[in-house]
């Protein structure tokens, strides 16, 4: 069969996790919008220390 | 249908993640280990290996059990320097029976997958009493404990049942006996029939007398049968110098 | 209860947390006591007293689980409970399972170093631990993944921050190689022996993709999780990118996994898995690189913090070891690198500059940020951390340095020959041209065991000084309302 001939499954092999690799650079870089949302993570842990003074006050 | 991929799906779903975590670290392990199992080039056609008799095996238990392997491997690389001080490098074959493998991982001390034959028993003993009397600059511990206590051999047979059962081909019935009569030649067939196990490996001991004392068997007596036999199966004088080049 | 100064104790489930702690910091006292013993062993062997049980080949086991799973575990469960809670806002989903976690742990290190000692080992590196504490370890390990998974399923945040990423896929990777490195068969239910399932060379594969897996997962992924929660938080500023975490993330969880193989170079395995698993080695080095620029120029804008801070300095000084240690890793996969390096004490230099350098360091970072603010105060001394600090970066330094020195010249007296073609040197004259490498291994241990009492004593002494202001505001409290 010819997925059974690692001659055709190695190169087929690499370019799908090729690609999927281009595809999670593409989302993750590709859009501006995106890109802020993401970014926007970045402050997650620090969200619970303006809870922790809250409860302070 | 509207197929739309967002990120945010895993970012947002442990479970999803979960999956593609793990379908992204299965891969590499799968690609590489499972065909080592079904390639029939993983595992060298040669003559003469055989499983460890009784007393071999609990000589190799204690191996294990001292942690020998942590300072000695037993996997010869096919470089020029290792072939003169060592022999020939070593093939899958030869430890095909070996549960687990000690091919290690590091040389503090050299590597013994030839060491069989090199050294007499009184050597072996001396030197596992008492490294630094026979090699003054030697790092090894002294095993003076190896000579002391009478080797357990009450459980050889419960031993010989698990090693069978993951694949070493003790004897158990009269047809695999047979099996192994014509596979490995009668001398060596009935010290790997399992309900001869005990009588089999008492007299190997009292036979071979490996640790010099002939009062009673000690761990002594197994770990040098063991190291005694080590490398020495296979007779590459058989085969050409680049009979196994095309295995690796 | 003081509800004012424990605005977390009701919310979080920091008991647990407190505890992992305390205890990887016992462990790795412990630990890393036996491992400047063993060392010692190895340069002064009479060392050995003529003892089975702290003979050397039983007692490096030893060192290795308590230093890998006693400090460095008890430290990712620790930090991962902490993480896990203030990422997600919410309390871990259940507080007997956390202690359940705890104990079974702790039970886990202990039977595994006494069975060491008593001889029980199936000799795989880094998973000697016989049967029966196998099993233990499996139950204990899904119940920390069904804990930490359950409990980001409560989360109050849509988005799942990246440290737990991290922290899941390590779970999620040990559970898997633990599971299929340790089956074998028990020789009877009584007995702790047992023997491996594999044999040869599928065994030597399964063991060493677990070996360096160990690493990649349990030694690198999960102290990334550390890394990306606590370097933005002792920073005070947020992580440098979090989109090149995410592409760090699923390109180091993806690659890991190739590359075990390369400790099998030249040896019985077939030529092709070794290479496949160098190449891949090799291109590990781009996201692990990814990931120490994400943590390093966290700090950009704020370098100023190198200078004043004494536990930035230990997390960007693990960062950096993390850079080394990950490029001389892919560089000693090299098929003609490995052919000098395997078997000598190079190897050794290389994981200790990854195990102490980077593991280490980033541990103790986490730690000094985490526990002042599990007891509500400040750590004792600032100057003890100034000094641990310094210490263990000396004893880093003259570990690595030795073993470079030893293992190289192993390397290259073994295959030396003469101008008549024989060899040149005998194995055992390569033995004696280690000892001053050996002394100074030793030393550069004792060095950094130094700095771990030192760090066990400012921890002690915080703990003291923090359980007593919180007694001090109960009394005041307390008489407050007497009077009112």
């Amino acid at each position: 069969m010819w997925f059974s001939k690692p001659e055709n499954t190695k190169p087929l092999g690499l370019v799908i996790f090729f690609v999927t690799f281009i595809g999670i650079v593409i989302y993750v870089y590709g859009s501006k919008k995106r890109s802020d949302q993401l970014e926007s993570y970045r402050n997650i842990p620090f969200i619970d220390d303006e809870e922790d003074t809250k409860d302070k006050q | 249908m509207n197929f739309n991929f967002k990120h945010e799906w895993i970012e947002t779903n442990i479970g999803l993640m979960a999956v593609l975590t793990m379908l992204a670290i299965s891969v590499g392990g799968l690609v590489e280990i499972a065909p080592l199992f079904f390639i029939d080039k993983t595992i060298e056609k040669v003559d003469g290996v055989r499983p460890y008799t009784p007393l071999e095996q609990r000589g190799r238990d204690i191996y294990q059990r001292e942690g020998c392997y942590l300072c000695h491997s037993q996997m010869i690389r096919p470089f020029r320097d290792e072939k003169l001080r060592y022999g020939h490098y070593s093939l899958a074959a030869e430890s095909q029976y070996d549960h687990p493998f000690q091919w290690g991982s590091k040389r503090t001390g050299p590597d013994l997958a030839r060491v069989g034959g090199k050294y007499s028993n009184e050597w072996h003993v001396q030197h596992l009493i008492a490294p630094r009397s026979m090699v003054p600059e030697s790092v090894m511990p002294n095993f003076p404990w190896l000579l002391t206590t009478p080797l357990d051999i009450s459980d050889i047979t419960d031993r010989m049942m698990a090693l069978r059962k993951v694949g070493v081909p003790y004897s158990l019935t009269d047809a695999e006996y047979k099996a192994n009569v014509a596979r490995f030649g009668e001398t060596v067939a009935k010290q790997l029939h399992i309900p001869n196990a005990q009588q089999s490996l008492i007299e190997q001991a009292n036979f071979g007398n490996y640790d010099g004392d002939r009062s009673g068997i000690s761990e002594m007596d197994a770990l040098v049968a063991y190291l005694q036999v080590l490398g020495t199966m296979v007779d590459f004088n058989k085969y050409k110098d680049d009979a196994f080049v095309n295995d690796r | 209860m003081a509800v004012t100064t424990y605005s977390g104790a009701e919310q979080y489930n920091f008991e647990v947390v407190k505890k992992f702690g305390v205890m990887s910091i016992v462990w790795a006292m412990v630990g890393m006591f036996v491992g400047v013993y063993i060392a010692s062993e190895l340069a002064w062997p009479f060392l050995n007293f003529d003892s089975p049980y702290i003979s050397f080949g039983r007692f490096r086991p030893v060192h290795t689980t308590t230093v890998i799973f006693g400090f460095g575990g008890s430290a990712l469960f620790a930090t991962s409970y902490y993480v896990v809670q203030r990422t997600c806002q919410t309390r871990l989903i259940s507080d007997g399972m956390a202690s359940f976690t705890f104990w079974g742990w702790m039970a886990v290190i202990a039977l595994a170093d006494v069975s060491y000692m008593l001889g029980y080992t199936q000799s795989r590196e880094y998973a000697e631990m016989e049967w029966p504490i196998d099993i233990l370890i499996e139950i204990v390990w899904v119940t920390y993944l069904i804990l930490f998974v359950g409990t980001i399923m409560r989360r109050k945040q849509p988005h799942i921050y990246v440290a737990n990423w991290f922290y899941v896929s390590f779970i999620l990777a040990t559970a898997l190689l633990h599971t299929f490195n340790n089956l074998a068969v028990p020789i009877n239910l009584f007995s702790m022996k047992s023997y491996s399932l594999f044999s040869g060379v599928q065994d030597a594969m399964t063991q060493w993709w677990y070996g360096h897996n160990a690493v990649g997962f349990f030694l690198t992924a999960a102290f990334l999780g550390m890394m990306y929660y606590f370097v933005p938080k002792q920073a005070g500023r947020p992580i440098y990118s979090y989109r090149l975490s995410i592409v760090h993330f699923w390109a180091l969880s993806f690659m890991y996994m190739w590359v075990g193989a390369h400790h099998l170079h030249w040896t019985a395995l077939p030529d092709w898995t070794s290479s496949l698993a160098a190449a891949f080695s090799i291109l590990l080095l781009m996201p692990s690189w990814g990931g120490m620029i994400n943590g390093i120029m966290t700090l950009s804008g704020a370098w100023d913090k190198l200078r004043t801070d004494p536990i930035m300095r230990f997390m960007i000084v693990a960062l950096s070891f993390y850079g080394m240690s990950t490029f001389e890793g892919p560089m000693m996969s090299l098929k003609e690198v490995n052919a000098l390096s395997h078997y000598t004490d190079w190897t050794v230099g290389h994981v200790h500059s990854g195990a102490l350098g980077w593991v280490a360091m980033i541990s103790f970072g986490s730690l000094y940020h985490m526990m002042p603010k599990l007891w509500d105060t400040k750590m004792y001394s600032r100057k003890l951390i100034e000094w641990h600090f310094w210490l263990a970066t000396i004893g880093i330094v003259l570990y690595i340095v030795a073993m470079w020195i030893s293992g190289i010249t192993q390397g290259l007296m073994w295959r030396a020959f003469d101008q008549f073609g024989n060899l040149q040197y005998s194995f055992v004259e390569s033995v004696a041209a280690m000892h001053p490498f050996y002394a100074m291994r030793a030393i550069g241990g004792m060095f950094f065991l130094t700095g771990m009492l030192t760090m066990a004593f400012n921890m002690f002494m915080t703990i003291r000084q923090g359980k007593r202001e919180s007694a001090a505001l109960e009394a005041k409290l307390a008489s407050k309302l007497a009077h009112a």
